[in-house]
């Protein structure tokens, strides 16, 4: 009997002397949540350490929404001090929840960074910029691929378009106000409606779609640019990507978590996303374009001027958000 | 002489003592967080469900997946459970193991292997009968939550089916019963306890399952991955508690059903006076068709793995068939070391699931206890409640006080710990069931407290259920996703929260190279579990 306990007792203690061995000593450093991949995660945070001195932890999730659900729970006793990645349209709505710390960066006003890119209120500074693109498989795709937005409605495309669902993904949603900016409201969703007649799939998550057509499960497909780069052409799979003309963006955003354990230390590393080290790793290894005019662009994608885009206003777009996903919903129904 | 029952927890001060202990934690950690989420929405949260389409087709479609799997899923563990229970089956020891091992994937990875079979480019249904196949959408899923959640229905059957005395059969047959009659009249009305028990929890699992869903079901609604997707595209906290108070409805019908179902007859077959008859031989006939099925279920099982340990050494499935070890040498630098992380936490958390599990079974069996239908209610509950809304809960709960825990570990072990209790604790109800209480009255006879006759008497007989309780918690906590994402802290990163990142940013193969190696870790570690809990249980009875 003693000894059974005792066996019981020991095999307790062994397993929790290994958990949060990592006692926090106390030194400088910033706690991050990172909606990037861990590659760019972590190569720009030991960039960070090695400009400033000051150590970082890093939890990462290429979920933005996830992350900012969680820095909603956490509210009460923050975790975090920054909230790096994501589009804009995750740190406004922590912004309009009282979640994020103003802050300007002086960072910010250097000539190469446009004025577009950071929050009139300094709620968040945009750091990188996505686009949407179309993409395909070159194994199964027969004739001539697609080169605009109007070629998706091809009757030849039918049951073989995938694209992630405006209901539940912020890329589908950006993707069906952009073809309200470019046609107009009422033409628009006639033409949404010839559009779900080819689709096989509304992925309720974006990088599902990339998956579907890199098998070959589906042939073309709409989704974020850079992510088709490095999730399927830089993989090896057979894949074809274009940016059509009226094409729309995402920008990904950085904030300050408001009430988090280290808020001065997080303005130095929202002023260090601003620089040129940052956004030049971000575009060599996660593809996505900074928004610095002298960062290079990202390898194998088109130059950023080349690009055209619509006429995109996100005020209108946000404001009206609810309103368009219901009318999605009666209209298209899945 | 039970009217002297009442008296017996204050003359009892331990059996008192445990029932409190029981009662305040499961109300600490399973209703306290529960409500912490149905009463973050507004009112009128609640009031906008109907307005919305796509939440009434999800609602539509989940009930009809839980009809179809858990018929199929409870079918087949039936049938797995009853064959490899027959000392005579060829191989029996072979399926037995071969049984478990779907419990050893993280969920979405039976679903993504599959589609690497069985998709358009899928290695048997492309390359091997050059078929053009859509697995997406609900047949796949239908086919891929069969596979998954079968092994929960065969281990909680084939816990019962092991107690039932071949004597019975023998004195079926003396009487002159078929083996149909046997089967009838014998085997399945004993079996009936478990049975409802392993359909109820592949029912609570298959409704509360979105690992299959998120990548198989396509563009197919589902309240459970409804939930998911309104906080991972669309950070509503408020939709997803919302949806998830959905799911809890058809839950508590289960529920019911379950106590209407299995009743309080009397299913004794368990008693004191011990019986060590051999099981009489099947028919040839009878034991090859169970071979049969036996085998084909088996190689269903066998496909997952070939499937995900192909995907970890193959270029580019489908267009590149070169072997490589790129993606293993990616797996391991990245997450080697979150491996060891997920053991520790799922065993520790795999104990204590066990411990409670096994004591609020004792305390809700017996029938003159007060509060044993509370702590019913709240042990099986749990179950019904998917990953995401226990991640939110704890979030929610445990981030102020009376207790702060998030930022430590402990948040996610006891998320891990109480969300598991369901599955040990119908293992061991469905075991107490059987057990006679002449046992129970001679240790009182002797003068023996209650919890001493739990520790005596029950824990023994108990053995193989705390057993199964302890594996299946320990694999789905250390492959767990759902409530991982929610409350690891970035000091103790586990790996299935690594896997998931590869998955995201499309690196699968990488993803499937770090799932084998969690497989074989975690088989290890089940592999020590069962002789340390042999070693440990063993004694006690001839204390």
């Amino acid at each position: 009997m003693m000894r059974r306990l005792a066996i019981g007792v020991l095999m307790v203690v062994l397993l929790l002397a290994g958990l949060g061995s990592g006692a926090t000593a106390q030194q400088r450093k910033v706690v991050v949540y990172s909606a990037l991949d861990s590659e760019v995660t972590t190569r720009v945070v030991a960039a960070f350490t090695q400009r400033t001195g000051i150590a970082t932890e890093v939890l990462t999730l290429a979920a933005a929404g996830t992350l900012a659900t969680r820095i909603t729970a956490e509210r009460a006793r923050p975790q975090a001090d920054i909230f790096m990645g994501g589009s804009i349209d995750f740190h406004a709505p922590l912004a309009r929840d009282g979640l994020l710390l103003a802050y300007r960066s002086p960072a910010a006003n250097d000539p190469a960074i446009g004025r577009e890119f950071v929050d009139p209120n300094g709620f968040w500074h945009g750091w990188y910029i996505g686009a949407l693109s179309i993409f395909w498989n070159q194994e199964r795709l027969s004739g001539r691929a697609p080169a605009t937005w109007d070629d998706l409605i091809d009757p030849r495309f039918r049951g073989q378009f995938v694209m992630p669902s405006p209901v539940t993904t912020g890329g589908g949603f950006i993707f069906v106000a952009a073809q309200i900016f470019r046609l107009g409201e009422e033409r628009a969703w006639q033409w949404l409606k010839q559009l779900s007649q080819n689709a096989q799939q509304f992925t309720p998550t974006a990088p599902a779609g990339i998956a579907l057509v890199s098998r070959g499960e589906a042939v073309v497909g709409m989704n974020w640019g850079h992510d088709v780069q490095a999730q399927a052409r830089n993989q090896g799979f057979p894949v074809g990507l274009v940016f059509p003309p009226d094409t729309a963006t995402e920008i990904g955003g950085v904030s300050i978590i408001r009430g988090g354990p280290n808020a001065e230390l997080a303005k130095e590393f929202v002023d260090f996303l601003m620089t040129k080290v940052p956004q030049d790793i971000n575009a060599q290894f996660g593809l996505r374009y900074a928004v610095r005019s002298d960062s290079p662009k990202p390898m194998g994608m088109p130059d950023r001027s080349t690009m055209r885009f619509v006429k995109y206003d996100r005020q209108w777009a946000i404001e009206n958000q609810a309103r368009i996903r219901q009318r999605w919903q009666a209209e298209i129904g899945r | 002489m039970w009217t002297r029952a009442r008296g017996r927890v204050t003359a009892d001060p331990g059996l008192a003592v445990a029932v409190a202990a029981v009662g305040a934690l499961l109300v600490l950690f399973v209703l306290y967080p529960a409500a912490r989420v149905l009463s973050y929405p507004r009112l009128a949260d609640y009031l906008a469900v109907p307005a919305n389409l796509r939440w009434l087709q999800a609602a539509r479609n989940s009930l009809m997946m839980m009809v179809l799997s858990t018929l199929t899923a409870t079918g087949v563990g039936f049938l797995y459970a009853f064959a490899t229970s027959r000392r005579d089956l060829p191989l029996r020891r072979f399926f037995q193991a071969l049984s478990v091992l779907p419990l050893f994937a993280p969920p979405f990875m039976v679903a993504f292997s599959y589609i690497l079979m069985f998709g358009r480019v899928g290695l048997v249904t492309k390359a091997l009968l050059g078929l053009d196949v859509n697995i997406y959408g609900w047949q796949g899923l239908w086919l891929v939550q069969t596979v998954a959640f079968f092994p929960f229905a065969t281990l909680v059957i084939g816990a019962v089916l092991e107690q039932i005395s071949p004597t019975l059969e023998y004195a079926a047959r003396n009487l002159g019963a078929t083996e149909s009659a046997v089967m009838r009249t014998v085997l399945v009305p004993l079996a009936r306890p478990g049975v409802a028990a392993a359909m109820l929890v592949v029912a609570i699992s298959v409704l509360a399952d979105f690992g299959n869903a998120v990548v198989i079901a396509g563009g197919f609604p589902l309240l459970a991955t409804e939930a998911w997707f309104r906080i991972e595209g669309l950070a509503d906290l408020n939709g997803a508690a919302v949806v998830v108070a959905l799911l809890i409805v058809p839950t508590i019908g289960l529920f019911l059903l379950e106590r209407l179902w299995v009743g309080r007859r009397v299913y004794t077959a368990l008693t004191g006076k011990g019986t060590r008859i051999e099981q009489p031989p099947m028919p040839p006939a009878i034991r090859w068709t169970l071979f049969g099925c036996c085998a084909l279920i088996s190689a269903f099982v066998a496909l997952v793995y070939v499937g995900v340990l192909l995907g970890s050494i193959t270029s580019v499935w489908g267009y590149n068939w070169t072997p490589t070890l790129a993606h293993w040498r990616l797996g391991i630098a990245q997450g080697g070391a979150q491996l060891l992380t997920s053991v520790k936490i799922g065993a520790l958390s795999a104990l204590l699931t066990s411990a409670v599990a096994v004591l609020a079974a004792f305390i809700t069996s017996r029938q003159d206890l007060p509060l044993g239908k509370a702590i019913d209610f709240l042990a099986v509950l749990p179950g019904a409640l998917p990953g995401v809304f226990i991640g939110v809960g704890y979030l929610l709960a445990f981030n102020g006080p009376p207790l702060i825990l998030v930022g430590t570990p402990w948040i996610l072990i006891l998320a891990l710990t109480f969300w598991h209790i369901p599955l040990g604790y119908q293992a061991a109800r469905a075991q107490l069931k059987q057990i006679d209480r002449s046992i129970e009255e001679a240790a009182q006879n002797l003068g023996a407290p209650g919890l001493r006759v739990l520790w005596d008497i029950y824990l023994p007989l108990l053995r193989p259920a705390f057993t199964a309780s302890f594996i299946t918690a320990f694999i789905r906590a250390v492959t767990n996703v759902s409530i991982v994402v929610f409350l690891v802290t970035p000091r103790n990163l586990v790996a299935t929260y690594s896997i998931l990142a590869m998955i995201g940013g499309g690196f699968w193969g990488a993803a499937a190279a770090l799932t084998t190696a969690l497989l074989a870790i975690t088989l290890l570690g089940v592999g020590v579990a069962r002789l340390v809990l042999r070693a440990g249980l063993r004694p006690i009875g001839s204390v």
